[in-house]
């Protein structure tokens, strides 16, 4: 179980930084939905099922819809 | 030279946060507020679900309170989005697939269907009024995102939500005429484990998943409908 | 029944080993798309109606999140594939046919 947990903390920190340092901000938006979802299966091997039910339909679903839709209206990429 | 700078700062921020942090003994019990909730939480609240128990009967107050903190937001977004100019073209989108149409028709109910479970079952299972208003949003999201042109409509977004925040009131002044506090648990406890049982819990999670559901689709709803897309 | 259910797990997982490997050996977005989502689709299926018999008051929320995996997983592979094929994302220089513009040009 703790590899599994050190895994996916890893992939978690990886697609942090690739969010930080992507220029396309749709590709950005996808990777922090992966941050979002990996700290779901996290909260949910650490025995919070609640906030990894929150975390998963806010942090993954909502928050991408919404940040996807204001990426849309405005600019796309970052000088 | 910036990014030097950002980092330096960042790096002091952080020594700090650690010196502070690294003086509180960490994993031993602060309170013995936790053992009592663990302990006394089903047989005082009825709800097996502690973190239910917790969040609305313990600390009920302060629920209402974050309910209104989305609520200040939804309405913060709908004053800025209303600031803005529109004009009153509506430019032809392209349609989704019809296989996308039709899947996403599927899936709207089977979403709403596990939404409303997630709240009903609040004071049962993990879940409860937020996390379910979440995913009964998502369905929306769905519907919005796969089948354009379909819309809510806005008076009964607003009305859902105004029930919700009204029961979510209504339920804390009865308890307050009938056993003197805010939120006084006034319904009989029942059975811990049934479906029907903790009192007015189950009434709560449900004034709060109305709620929290109708304001995140309304915010939505105000994102797609009302804005114009930027000419690249 | 409880081997029964055992022996669905087990068909699953076999499926979604090979979806795996599809998805690391086909050489482009749509052999991937496609490698992935038949895996997959009857990989979780199996997999949830096995979780399912193995413990019979779970079979009705087993069945529905099932049915929710078989259609939510082809749809959105439809769309990635549509997406993609409206960037212009090249096919694999072997493939033999491509019949997009002539298909889309029917629908209107």
């Amino acid at each position: 179980m703790e590899i599994i947990a050190g895994i996916l903390v890893l992939l978690m920190i990886a697609s942090a930084i690739a969010a930080a340092l992507f220029k396309d901000l749709m590709n950005a938006v996808i990777a922090s939905c992966i941050v979002s979802l990996i700290a779901a299966v996290l909260f949910y091997l650490l025995q919070a099922p609640d906030v990894a039910m929150a975390e998963a339909a806010i942090g993954a679903a909502l928050v991408t819809g919404i940040f996807v839709i204001a990426v849309k209206r405005t600019k796309r990429f970052e000088e | 030279m910036r990014k030097l700078i950002s980092i330096i700062l960042l790096g002091i921020v952080a020594t700090g946060l650690f010196m502070s942090i690294s003086q509180i003994p960490f994993g031993e019990p602060g309170e013995r507020m936790g053992d009592h909730f663990i302990r006394e939480g089903v047989k005082e609240t009825g709800a097996t679900n502690i973190v239910t128990a917790v969040v609305v009967s313990y600390r009920g107050f302060d629920t209402l309170g974050e309910v209104t903190v989305l609520f200040t937001a939804a309405m913060g977004l709908g004053a800025v989005i209303g600031l803005v100019r529109r004009k009153k073209t509506h430019p032809v989108i392209e349609p989704a697939s019809l296989i996308v149409y039709t899947g996403c028709r599927f899936l709207f109910p089977v979403i709403l269907l596990v939404g409303t479970y997630i709240v009903i079952h609040g004071h049962l299972t993990p879940g409860g009024g937020f996390q379910g208003g979440a995913v009964v949003a998502s369905a929306f999201l769905l519907m919005y995102l796969g089948c354009r042109g379909k819309r809510i409509r806005e008076n009964l977004s607003r009305g859902l939500e105004s029930l919700g925040g009204l029961l979510f009131i209504l339920l804390g002044v009865t308890g307050l005429l009938i056993g003197g506090d805010f939120l006084f648990n006034f319904l009989p406890l029942g059975e811990a484990g049934t479906l029907i049982s903790a009192g007015i819990i189950p009434l709560i999670y449900l004034a709060v998943g109305l709620k929290v559901g109708s304001e995140l689709a309304g915010i939505i709803d105000h994102l797609i409908e009302n804005t114009d897309e930027l000419s690249e | 029944m409880e081997i029964f259910g055992m022996i669905l797990i087990g068909i699953g997982a076999a499926f979604l080993l090979i979806g795996s490997i599809g998805i690391y050996r086909m050489p482009d977005v749509y052999n991937r798309i496609q490698a992935g989502t038949k895996c997959t689709t009857l990989g979780s299926f199996l997999t949830i109606i096995g979780v399912g018999v193995v413990q019979p008051e779970w079979f009705w929320k087993t069945l529905i999140i099932a049915i929710f995996v078989l259609v939510s997983n082809p749809v959105s592979s439809h769309a990635l594939g549509r997406a993609s094929r409206k960037k212009r994302i090249s096919l694999y220089e072997k493939s033999v046919v491509d019949k997009t513009d002539e298909f889309t040009g029917q629908q209107k």
